[in-house]
C-alpha cells in the first residue's frame, strides 16, 4: 500500500510540467528530493518552487539540487520543532525563521504559546531578524507577543520596527522600545510568567 | 570680539558680548508636541543653561539641560555641552576646534549619548563668510556605539538687522547616511526678534527624507526676561537621538537674551526615532535610479487578487518573478496615472512570499519594500508578508 502510494506520488512529480524547465539531470535530482519529502509527509511545493527559482536565475544544476536538498532538510527540522500537523505555509515560515537564526527550540515554544496558524508569527520573527534585530531579542519579543496578539498586531509591530530602522534606529533597540511600548518587559522570555499585553495604538510620549 | 561674534553667528551658536563672563539662563515653557508615531501630547519644560566666554574671545563653553514632563507622566532628560576654541590662521581665516557631548534619557528606555569632536575653517569678511567643517565621534543608544562622521559647508550673510545662513552637510552614523540642506534667517523688527529655519533632508539612507522648518518670535519683557513663541517641524537627529516631530510652544527666558539660538527652547527628546515611513510621510519614495520599490495591495478578501505595484523611475520594461508566478518572468504594465509605476494583479496566499524584479532585462534584484535575503543561488531575493 505504502509502496503504491509512493509510486503514485513519484508519478505525479514526474508529470509536473513545471519541472520541464530543468535539464533532465537536474530534474531527476530535484524529483528525487521531492519524492523523499513527500514520502515523509513534507510539502513538495516549496521544493519545486525553489528549483524553479534556480532555473529562472540560471543556476547550475548541482546548485539547484543542493538548494532543494537543503530546503527539504530545513522543512524537516521545522516540522520536528512545530509538530506533525503543521501546515505547509507554517513550515515555510518556520524555515524562514530558522534560516534567519531562530533556534528550533524557539519554534517549539512558539507553537506552545500560540494557537495555529503560526504563519504570521513565524514570518514576523524571520522578518525581524532579517531586518537586523538580534535573533534572541526577536525571539523574546515574538514569544512574549504570541499568546495574545492578533496577526495584524504582529504585522503592525514589525512595521513599526521597520520604520524605526529606516530612520536610523539600531534594530535591537527599536524592538526593545516597541516591545516596551506594548507593555512587554524586553528580554523576558518566559511568557507564562510575564503575561504580555497586545500592541497598543500609538500612545502619548 | 567682533570676529568671534561673526563666527558664533555663522555656527548658529550664541556668543555673549561681555568678555570673560559666566552667563546663566533659565527657559521655562509649555508645548504641544506631535512626534511621528505618537499621539499629540502636552509637555512642560525647564531648561537651565550656563555659558562661559574667554576674556579675549578665544573660545567658549556652554552647557544646557532640559527636563520635560509629558501629560502622560513620562519625563525626558537631556543634557548637552559644547566647547569651542578659535585661532587665527591668516588675516581672514580662522580655525576652530570643538567638542560636543550629550546624553538623553526618556522614560525607562535606554538612553542616547554622543561625543563629537569637530574642526572648522572659517573665512570671513565684515558682513559675510563661510566655513567648511568635519566632525568625528560616537553616538550610542543603549549598547553598541556607532561611529559618527559629518562633513559640512556653509555660508552666512549679515545686514543691519538681519542675518541669513545656509549650509549643506553629509552625516554618517553607523550604516545610516543622510544629507541636510539647511537655511536659516533672523530678523529684528523693533524689539521683536524673528527667527526661522527651512531645510530638506535628501540623499538619505535610513534617516528619512522631507522638508522641515521652524519659526520663533522673541519678545523682550524686561531687561532679563523674554517671551518666546515657536512652532514647526524638525527632522530626526540620528546623532543625538531626537526624533522627528511637530510642535508649538510658548515660554519665558530668564537671563541675558543677547543673540539667541535659532532653534526654540522646547524640543522633547525621546530616545529613538519613531516616525512614519519617512520623516515627511513620503514613505522614502526617493530611490536610486536603478532600483525599484514594491507596494502590495491585498484584495478585500483572501480570494481576491492582490495588486502589486513596482515603482521604477525611468524603466522601459519591468518584470517580476516569484513563487506566485512559478518563477516565470511576468512583464508588468505601466500605470495609466503614474509613468514610474508598473502594475499587475496576482493570486497570492497569505504568508511569506519570495519575489525578484528586473528592469530593462537587467539582473534580478530584490525590490525595496521587501526584506532582502540571500537566495540559494549567489543572489538576493525579496521576502514579503501578505497578512
Amino acid at each position: 500500500m505504502m509502496l503504491t502510494a509512493l509510486l503514485l506520488m513519484v508519478q505525479v512529480a514526474a508529470q509536473d510540467p513545471r519541472l520541464e524547465r530543468l535539464d533532465p539531470e537536474t530534474r531527476s535530482l530535484v524529483m528525487s528530493v521531492v519524492d523523499s519529502a513527500r514520502a515523509v509527509g513534507l510539502p513538495s511545493e516549496p521544493i519545486i518552487q525553489r528549483a524553479l527559482e534556480g532555473a529562472t536565475k540560471g543556476a547550475a544544476g548541482p546548485r539547484i539540487a543542493a538548494a532543494v536538498r537543503r530546503l527539504a532538510t530545513d522543512l524537516g527540522t521545522a516540522r520536528t520543532a512545530l509538530g506533525q500537523g503543521t501546515s505547509a505555509p507554517e513550515l515555510e515560515a518556520g524555515v524562514a525563521a530558522l534560516r534567519a537564526g531562530a533556534s528550533p527550540e524557539v519554534l517549539t515554544r512558539l507553537r506552545d504559546a500560540r494557537r495555529p496558524p503560526l504563519t504570521m508569527a513565524l514570518a514576523v520573527l524571520a522578518d525581524l531578524v532579517a531586518s537586523g534585530v538580534p535573533a534572541d531579542s526577536a525571539s523574546a519579543v515574538v514569544l512574549a507577543l504570541a499568546p495574545n496578539a492578533r496577526d495584524a498586531d504582529l504585522v503592525e509591530f514589525r512595521r513599526a520596527v521597520e520604520r524605526d530602522i529606516s530612520l536610523g534606529a539600531p534594530p535591537g533597540a527599536s524592538a526593545s522600545v516597541r516591545a516596551a511600548n506594548t507593555g512587554i518587559r524586553f528580554g523576558v522570555t518566559d511568557a507564562a510568567q510575564n503575561p504580555p499585553q497586545p500592541p497598543r495604538p500609538p500612545s502619548r510620549p | 570680539m567682533r570676529v568671534l561674534a561673526l563666527i558664533g553667528l555663522a555656527c548658529g551658536a550664541a556668543v555673549a558680548t561681555a568678555s570673560g563672563q559666566i552667563t546663566p539662563g533659565l527657559d521655562a515653557g509649555i508645548a504641544a508636541v506631535k512626534y511621528d508615531g505618537f499621539l499629540l501630547s502636552g509637555a512642560a519644560s525647564l531648561a537651565p543653561s550656563v555659558r562661559w566666554d574667554h576674556p579675549r574671545g578665544r573660545g567658549f563653553v556652554s552647557a544646557r539641560g532640559t527636563y520635560l514632563r509629558f501629560e502622560s507622566g513620562n519625563r525626558s532628560l537631556d543634557a548637552s555641552m559644547r566647547a569651542s576654541w578659535f585661532t587665527t590662521l591668516a588675516r581672514r581665516w580662522r580655525g576652530e576646534l570643538g567638542l560636543g557631548l550629550g546624553a538623553s534619557d526618556y522614560a525607562s528606555i535606554a538612553h542616547f549619548s554622543h561625543g563629537i569632536v569637530d574642526a572648522r575653517v572659517h573665512v570671513m569678511d565684515q558682513d559675510r563668510g563661510g566655513w567648511v567643517a568635519t566632525s568625528f565621534g560616537r553616538s550610542s543608544f543603549g549598547a553598541g556605539p556607532r561611529p559618527v562622521a559629518v562633513v559640512a559647508i556653509g555660508g552666512w550673510l549679515l545686514r543691519a538687522d538681519a542675518a541669513v545662513f545656509a549650509s549643506f552637510d553629509r552625516s554618517f552614523v553607523g550604516d545610516t547616511a543622510y544629507s541636510d540642506l539647511r537655511s536659516s534667517a533672523r530678523l529684528q523688527r523693533g524689539v521683536v526678534l524673528l527667527e526661522g529655519t527651512l531645510g530638506a533632508r535628501i540623499f538619505s539612507n535610513g534617516a528619512g527624507r522631507g522638508v522641515y522648518g521652524e519659526a520663533s518670535a522673541t519678545v523682550p519683557l524686561g531687561r532679563n526676561t523674554a517671551l518666546i513663541v515657536a512652532g514647526g517641524r524638525y527632522p530626526t537627529d540620528v546623532i543625538t537621538g531626537s526624533i522627528a516631530g511637530r510642535y508649538v510652544s510658548a515660554g519665558f527666558r530668564l537671563g541675558a537674551s543677547g543673540i539667541r539660538k535659532p532653534l526654540p527652547t522646547v524640543r522633547p527628546r525621546p530616545a529613538i526615532p519613531h516616525s512614519s515611513s519617512g520623516s515627511d510621510g513620503s514613505g522614502g519614495a526617493l530611490l536610486p535610479p536603478t532600483e525599484a520599490r514594491l507596494e502590495v495591495a491585498p484584495g478585500r478578501s483572501t480570494d481576491d487578487p492582490v495588486k502589486l505595484t513596482l515603482y521604477a523611475a525611468g524603466a522601459g520594461v519591468v518584470e517580476i518573478s516569484g513563487d506566485f508566478t512559478d518563477w516565470k518572468p511576468i512583464e508588468l504594465r505601466r500605470s495609466l496615472t503614474n509613468g514610474d509605476a508598473w502594475e499587475g494583479m496576482f493570486r497570492l496566499s497569505r504568508g511569506i512570499h519570495r519575489i525578484n524584479v528586473r528592469r530593462d532585462r537587467g539582473p534580478w534584484t530584490a525590490p525595496a519594500g521587501t526584506t532582502r535575503s540571500a537566495d540559494d543561488f549567489d543572489g538576493e531575493v525579496g521576502v514579503f508578508l501578505l497578512p
